[in-house]
């Protein structure tokens, strides 16, 4: 069923919080979602041509980094970009199928992968290109929020969190309900101003990321190094500083 | 956004058909059946003929085409299965209108099923431009341009084939053609608005919005996440040469809408109206055709922004 569900009040709003002040764009968390999903309930992630030159798959993760720049600083932020289980996912309402859905119970988006068709409208009703076609089984995948650890009984309570955030080594990834005011993840939140991504567009995600705190040292951008001075001045100075160094 | 044929053909071919059966339609609704029986029903037959091969090249689209039938089940959220119901739904109003127009084409059931194929055939094309026009990411498609557009290049490609029936069955049209030329000169219109309102839109958000810095931020992509083409690029991050696109829309522009109009014109006039209708359809095919490459060509979509592209 495509409609948005009723969100009941006090229900779950499960997702994820991502730290960019201290994520350092190492990959794991990308790495251990594939390791995770490929083998787990959710059947094998896709790769097409592997060793080849242009090797390519379904990953639910992407990390980038940039750099920024304002008048008195810059840094690099390095960007994990994946499903934000968003209150108004427009990827669910556009499917025609029922496949594309997102539970009332703790907002978690999901693919039916056993009634998708494969129309790809999805991926272009979302704009953080979390959805990835899967060509070799001709339907869509995405981030489950690995629903087949966070909700494993028989796993250890510590270990029933999603993968990304069970490996991440800099701690960047937080996993909650944010739709409680009190869960850790709501508070850090709301310490650290969280916020949503591309919120012009209306999608009102749940993941929430926490921007780069501003470093205390100022980190200017470099300057341009000086030009070598001309003229028959500075020719001879240079002549001269050469058999000096001899 | 990625040019598939598949919904290249989809698209202009349903024009074609659903455009056909609306001025058909129109025609009967207006009582003027009686005088035109076998192009109507040749018509008739035609439009589903086109409409099913679009339907069809749709199917080459899917990637579990087995599955199809599940996309009637969500028409109170998705456009794409309003569409597939509309679609289905136009066969037996088409079929009704037709057997109506053979055993009564004066009667007033035959002018109000006209009218009920007419509103179904249009209704079908509102449909498929609407899934392009509801997708809040692309703002070539999320525009007040998109769904008049579709309708009116319906009406203008099947007008084209309606004037070539006309001929074909009547040997003149004079009044089908100057009409035909009419839905020409709108199209022709419609296609320049609709380009000078996307090449002066603004960029939907930054790359600082998008990964949820500041405004103002000045962000430059440093690595990507992989250094192969993956699906989101291959799909949403379709590129052509500005010059390109200049000159393929000189060619639609020209091809698809400027020749038919003159030749409509031609056949209104009465000056070799069988060749110039026939070139007429041909014309406006290719140039729609070309016209929609563009419309998915240059469709830019906002998680390209991710990858330092500007949309």
């Amino acid at each position: 069923m495509t409609m948005l569900p009723e969100r009941a009040p006090g229900a779950r709003k499960m997702g994820l919080v991502i730290d960019l002040d201290t994520c350092v764009g190492c990959h794991a968390c990308a790495v251990n979602c594939k390791e995770w999903n490929t083998g787990g309930e959710a059947g094998i992630l896709p790769d097409y041509d592997k060793y080849g030159a242009n090797p390519d798959g379904v990953w639910f993760n992407r990390i980038h980094s940039y750099e920024t720049e304002s008048p008195e600083r810059s840094r690099t932020v390095n960007f994990p970009r994946s499903c934000l289980h968003c209150e108004n996912p427009q990827c669910v309402t556009v499917c025609p199928t029922g496949a594309s859905f997102k539970r009332a119970e703790d907002g978690i988006v999901l693919i039916n992968t056993d009634i998708c068709i494969g129309c790809k409208l999805c991926s272009w009703a979302c704009p953080y290109g979390a959805r990835e076609f899967d060509e070799d089984a001709g339907v869509m995948r995405k981030c489950t929020l690995c629903i087949d650890r966070i909700y494993d009984e028989t796993l250890p309570e510590a270990e029933r969190e999603p993968a990304c955030v069970a490996t991440c080594p800099a701690k960047a990834r937080h996993f909650g309900d944010l739709g409680d005011p009190d869960s850790a993840v709501s508070k850090l939140v709301e310490a650290r101003g969280g916020v949503d991504l591309l919120e012009e567009l209306g999608y009102r995600p749940t993941n929430k990321y926490l921007p780069p705190r501003q470093a205390q040292i100022p980190t200017a951008p470099q300057e341009a190094p000086a030009r070598p001075a001309q003229g028959v001045g500075a020719a001879l100075l240079r002549l001269l500083d050469k058999a000096l160094s001899r | 956004m990625r040019p598939a044929a598949s919904i290249l053909l989809l698209t202009t071919l349903t024009g074609f058909a659903y455009g056909l059966l609306a001025w058909l339609g129109l025609d009967a609704a207006a009582g003027a059946a009686g005088a035109v029986r076998p192009l109507m029903l040749i018509g008739v037959g035609l439009a589903l003929v086109l409409a099913s091969a679009g339907l069809a090249a749709s199917a080459l689209h899917l990637g579990r085409r087995e599955r199809a039938w599940r996309a009637f089940s969500q028409w109170r959220s998705s456009w794409l299965s309003r569409e597939g119901v509309a679609a289905v739904l136009t066969y037996p109003v088409a079929l009704a209108f037709a057997a109506a127009v053979y055993r009564a084409p004066a009667a007033p059931l035959t002018r109000l099923l006209g009218a009920a194929a007419a509103l179904s055939g249009l209704g079908t094309v509102y449909c498929t431009a609407m899934i392009y026009g509801s997708l809040k990411p692309i703002r070539q498609w999320h525009n007040p341009h998109t769904a008049p557009d579709y309708l009116i290049f319906a009406l203008f490609s099947g007008g084209t084939l309606f004037v070539l029936l006309h001929t074909l069955t009547l040997g003149t049209g004079a009044l089908p053609a100057v009409l035909a030329a009419l839905a020409a000169a709108a199209a022709l219109l419609a296609k320049l608005a609709y380009w000078r309102h996307i090449d002066h839109q603004p960029p939907l958000a930054t790359l600082a919005s998008a990964i949820g810095l500041a405004h103002g931020t000045e962000v430059k992509p440093l690595d990507a996440p992989h250094f192969a083409e993956n699906f989101v690029l291959r799909e949403m991050g379709y590129q052509i040469a500005r010059r390109h696109g200049e000159k393929l829309r000189r060619i639609a522009l020209g091809l698809g809408f400027l020749l038919p109009l003159l030749l409509s014109l031609l056949a209104a006039a009465g000056r070799v109206p069988l060749v110039s209708s026939v070139l007429a359809v041909a014309c406006a095919a290719l140039g729609l055709l070309t016209e929609r490459w563009l419309f998915f060509a240059q469709a830019t979509h906002v998680s390209a922004l991710y990858y330092g592209r500007s949309i």
